[in-house]
């Protein structure tokens, strides 16, 4: 089996605040990241798709496809959007990390039809990133 | 078929420390054939790179696997305090026996942060250069193995 990994970027803004907290819990919970006025991240995401290379092209998939499959559905809704306001399928969530890996995940997974989804890795600063798979394919290569 | 989604949440944390790689079991000629330069007695250092994964539910309520505050103080207080700006080789009790390398460095890392009480730690992946990474995962890797051999049987 061969992983495949594409990688782009995006810039967005967020803030975290859950309705249901007092003030003072947003405050202790989500420390600066509860600023009303929201902040703003370099996104870095890499998708990685397994599968056996066609004995035709050589390719898992075609790189050209999945680049606009990342452009249609990651960078038309999130480059430069807040996530709070503007991203439908984060409606109602706080939009971490962890959050924002999943709802990638489950925008990508029915669109790759060559190859499968492996992992979605969302970096939202260099020492800050969240990992999502199906559950038992835990990151590493298989043979 | 589908199985439910796993999100791990992976943190970068950063370290300079000074170690020997010396085997008290090796002759001189031996530790200098088998660790080269890395071998020298005043020893020398590194800026390490800890990658800490974690999983866990991700609480509906903050949206998160563990709060970063808590994971960040955690691994300050079992790691960071105690290796920067340390030599391994004097300072941390487990390599007064053990050889510094960083295959080591992973598993002493992984054992210090496996309690962190708010989430399951995945593994510990180090490097030790911008060049050599390492990585350990304690028993969960032998559930990977284990999915593994079951792909493997089917048909």
């Amino acid at each position: 089996m061969i992983l495949l990994t594409r990688k782009i970027e995006f810039s967005a803004s967020h803030l975290y605040h859950n309705p249901d907290f007092s003030p003072e819990e947003n405050r202790r919970v989500f420390g600066k990241c509860n600023n009303p006025h929201g902040h703003g991240h370099n996104y870095t995401l890499e998708v990685t798709v397994a599968g056996e290379p066609d004995p035709v092209t050589g390719m898992v998939l075609n790189l050209a496809d999945l680049k606009e499959i990342l452009e249609r559905e990651v960078m038309q809704r999130m480059d430069h959007r807040h996530l709070n306001y503007e991203v439908a399928e984060l409606a109602g969530q706080i939009p971490t990390c962890e959050n924002i890996a999943r709802v990638i995940w489950q925008l990508l997974e029915p669109k790759i039809n060559e190859g499968k989804l492996h992992r979605v890795r969302l970096y939202e600063a260099p020492d800050l990133f969240a990992d999502c798979y199906r559950n038992g394919s835990n990151g590493a290569a298989k043979a | 078929m589908s199985t439910a989604l796993k999100i791990e949440l992976g943190r970068r944390y950063r370290f300079s420390a000074s170690h020997r790689l010396h085997s008290t079991h090796l002759s001189e000629e031996e530790n200098c054939r088998v660790f080269g330069k890395c071998n020298n007695p005043h020893g020398h250092g590194h800026n390490y790179v800890v990658e800490v994964s974690v999983s866990g539910d991700v609480d509906p309520a903050t949206g998160m696997i563990a709060n970063l505050a808590d994971l960040d103080g955690f691994v300050a207080r079992e790691v960071l305090d105690v290796f920067d700006h340390r030599s391994l080789n004097e300072e941390v009790p487990a390599f007064r026996e053990q050889v510094p390398t960083t295959e080591n460095l992973c598993i002493e890392i992984f054992e210090r942060l496996k309690s962190f009480p708010k989430a399951r730690l995945e593994r510990v992946r180090i490097e030790e250069t911008s060049n050599n990474s390492f990585e350990y995962a304690g028993e969960n890797a032998d559930y990977d193995r284990e999915a593994v051999r079951q792909e493997g049987n089917r048909p």
